[in-house]
């Protein structure tokens, strides 16, 4: 069955009825998750105070739509709200159909949609670190009238958020020309504008696996030319749930989504040249000096066993070149690993002309990038805690640079 | 009554002259049907090989991953010259069929009655084993990828016994499909089949149940979901 943007189609009658109990809605927070009952509460009530504090002259609402097996993030999201009755009301309804998390993003927008929501808050049911303050902060752009979709920010040491430094941030930077923190970033802010103007003229059941949704806004708002601001929320920590993905599906469920999007977003993507920053709302976002034990040496290992033994499927889709380039770097010894950015964003991009081109199943190709991937940030961590915190944002700003010199390649490799 | 030495030589050769006169056309049947059929053969080639370009049949071939299949089994040519190929020998067969039939020896009476009845279980067979050797290749990339993410040593050699475990399954369903030496088929693969994974659970238990245990706790833990102590997304 098509998943449309039309709240009955998504979240059934019941679901409406629901919905329309809450009455007119000037804000909404939309908290959705799939099998997150462990963590929901606490989501949950982070958005109640934040609405409650700030924004407590506006009529608002939080629902919490679940799309897991048994209704579990729901229920436990009532539960809570039978016990401390919140102002403003939570909702927490269950999402019919296939336990997809995407459709609890799709139904959390057809929601915000139903009700004519003037700002909507929409926030991964994991996103434990959420303050009271940050969904004020994701909120108060939109209703302020400054921005169509706020972003969130994180603060983070090198090793948090390493895909997003190291491969979905750049590429975004070097494909639709902004430089955002977050491609993923478990939170965003929508006013009723950019709502209205999302489509209802193509099916979203395309986008729906893994991040796929997530990054589509994401893109939506880059490409539009509608006013984006990041804001700064703090420490991200976000809660996986029960059945945590290993790395090679984290990697298959975002950088396949973003991917796919590339075809989508060809018109938009093939003129944008130099990168621009995206404005801030609360100050830059701090780089903190790595703390925990970050083992490099594994993931080298990890890098030269793939070298070894997956070469079959990386000739498929990388060209002897790069190969070529990629062979030495088996020979380096953990402690003087190094995996420059320039080949790392060719990597990519070869990668990306190869999922394009289908030479190898799709789910293959995504994960075969895995020991790749640990090789550039085993080399990237390596880099960073031998430099002084105030270089990490100059590496990170040389990964950006690597991938927008390779754009002119990959726009003449994209068919 | 003597006949004489040249009435044996004219009669011996009018002998050869009459025969040859009732072989000769047949002869030049099985000729002209295997010129004929020649011709007709690369002239379907060509038409296959250009309808199946036009269609971009090697690009979609490359795309759901039976190029690198082929590769692998050592065909190097494109797969619409492979299946241009295949027009041309299949054509060129039943044209031969047909000017052995012609022929009307004994000996090759009623071949082509049994090849047309065999051409069924041939097609089925060699269907199953184009799917087998697909789904063999699929299979393989999958665990060798799996197996490689999960930093196991010898990942190639699990990978290639879960293709050749696929592959011997598919010949011999195909070999069954054709009726050759069935009940030997079935108990060499059963035998097999059992024989090895016996092998395994014997392996895995006086080898390897410390590294099993220890996999399986890490697993039970939830630790080794990454490989490392950072966070991706």
């Amino acid at each position: 069955m098509a998943e449309w943007l039309h709240a009955e189609a998504v979240l059934g009658t019941e679901g409406l009825r629901a919905l329309d109990a809450l009455g007119p809605t000037e804000v909404l927070v939309g908290v959705y998750g799939a099998n997150q009952a462990r963590s929901v509460a606490q989501v949950a009530e982070a958005a109640t105070k934040g609405l409650s504090g700030a924004l407590a002259g506006r009529a608002s609402a939080v629902v919490v739509l679940d799309a897991g097996v048994g209704g579990d993030t729901a229920e436990t999201a009532r539960a809570w709200a039978r016990a401390h009755p919140p102002v403003p009301p939570v909702r927490g309804l269950r999402v019919p159909g296939p336990p997809i998390r995407g459709r609890a993003v799709l139904a959390a927008l057809a929601a915000a949609r139903h009700l004519e929501a003037e700002s909507c808050a929409l926030v991964d049911a994991g996103l434990v670190s959420l303050p009271p303050e940050g969904v004020e902060q994701l909120l108060r752009p939109l209703l302020g009238g400054e921005a169509d979709y706020v972003s969130p920010a994180y603060a983070h040491t090198p090793s948090e958020g390493t895909l997003t430094s190291n491969l979905l941030a750049p590429l975004c930077r070097a494909l639709y020309g902004r430089r955002l923190q977050q491609v993923v970033g478990a939170c965003a802010g929508l006013s009723g504008g950019r709502l209205g103007r999302l489509l209802d003229a193509e099916p979203w059941d395309g986008d729906l696996t893994g991040y796929g949704l997530e990054i589509r806004l994401t893109v939506e708002a880059l490409t539009s030319g509608e006013r984006l601001v990041e804001a700064h929320l703090g420490r991200k920590a976000l809660d996986p749930g029960p059945a945590a993905p290993d790395l090679a599906t984290t990697l298959a469920r975002t950088v396949g989504p973003f991917f796919g999007l590339m075809d989508r977003y060809r018109s938009a993507w093939s003129g944008a040249q130099r990168s621009t920053p995206v404005p801030q709302i609360g100050g830059p976002p701090a780089l903190l000096p790595e703390t925990g034990d970050v083992q490099g040496d594994r993931m080298v290992r990890a890098f030269k066993l793939g070298l070894k033994d997956l070469l079959p499927v990386w000739e498929q889709a990388l060209p002897e070149e790069t190969l070529g380039q990629l062979y030495p770097l088996a020979l380096l010894a953990p402690e003087e690993f190094r995996f420059p950015p320039e080949l790392w964003a060719r990597v990519v991009v070869d990668f990306a002309v190869a999922y394009q081109d289908r030479r190898v199943p799709r789910d293959h190709l995504l994960k075969a990038l895995t020991p790749l991937y640990l090789g550039r940030v085993a080399a990237f961590l390596r880099e960073a805690q031998a430099a002084p915190p105030q270089r990490v944002a100059t590496i990170l700003d040389t990964i950006g640079r690597a991938f927008e010199a390779e754009k002119e390649d990959l726009e003449a490799r994209w068919r | 009554m003597h006949e004489t030495w040249s009435d044996i030589l004219v009669g011996a050769f009018r002998e050869v002259v009459q025969r040859l006169s009732l072989v000769a056309p047949r002869l030049l049947a099985l000729a002209t049907m295997l010129v004929v059929g020649w011709i007709l053969a690369a002239l379907a080639r060509r038409l296959v090989i250009r309808v199946l370009r036009a269609m971009d049949f090697d690009t979609r071939c490359a795309r759901w991953g039976f190029t690198a299949g082929l590769i692998r089994g050592g065909f190097r040519q494109p797969p619409s010259q492979l299946l241009g190929r295949l027009v041309f020998w299949t054509l060129f067969l039943v044209a031969l069929l047909m000017g052995i039939e012609a022929l009307e020896m004994p000996a090759t009476a009623g071949l082509v009655a049994g090849a047309v009845r065999f051409l069924p279980n041939l097609v089925i067979a060699v269907l199953v084993l184009a799917v087998g050797w697909l789904l063999a290749n699929f299979t393989a990339q999958a665990v060798l990828i799996a197996a490689v993410n999960a930093q196991i040593p010898l990942a190639p050699f699990i990978a290639g016994a879960f293709r050749w475990l696929v592959v011997s399954f598919t010949v011999a369903a195909s070999l069954t499909q054709l009726g050759i030496a069935r009940e030997m088929v079935l108990l060499t693969f059963g035998i097999a089949f059992a024989g090895a994974v016996l092998a395994l659970a014997i392996a895995v238990g006086l080898g390897a149940k410390d590294l099993a245990r220890e996999m399986l706790e890490s697993h039970l833990r939830g630790q080794n979901r990454d490989q490392d102590s950072a966070t991706h997304v």
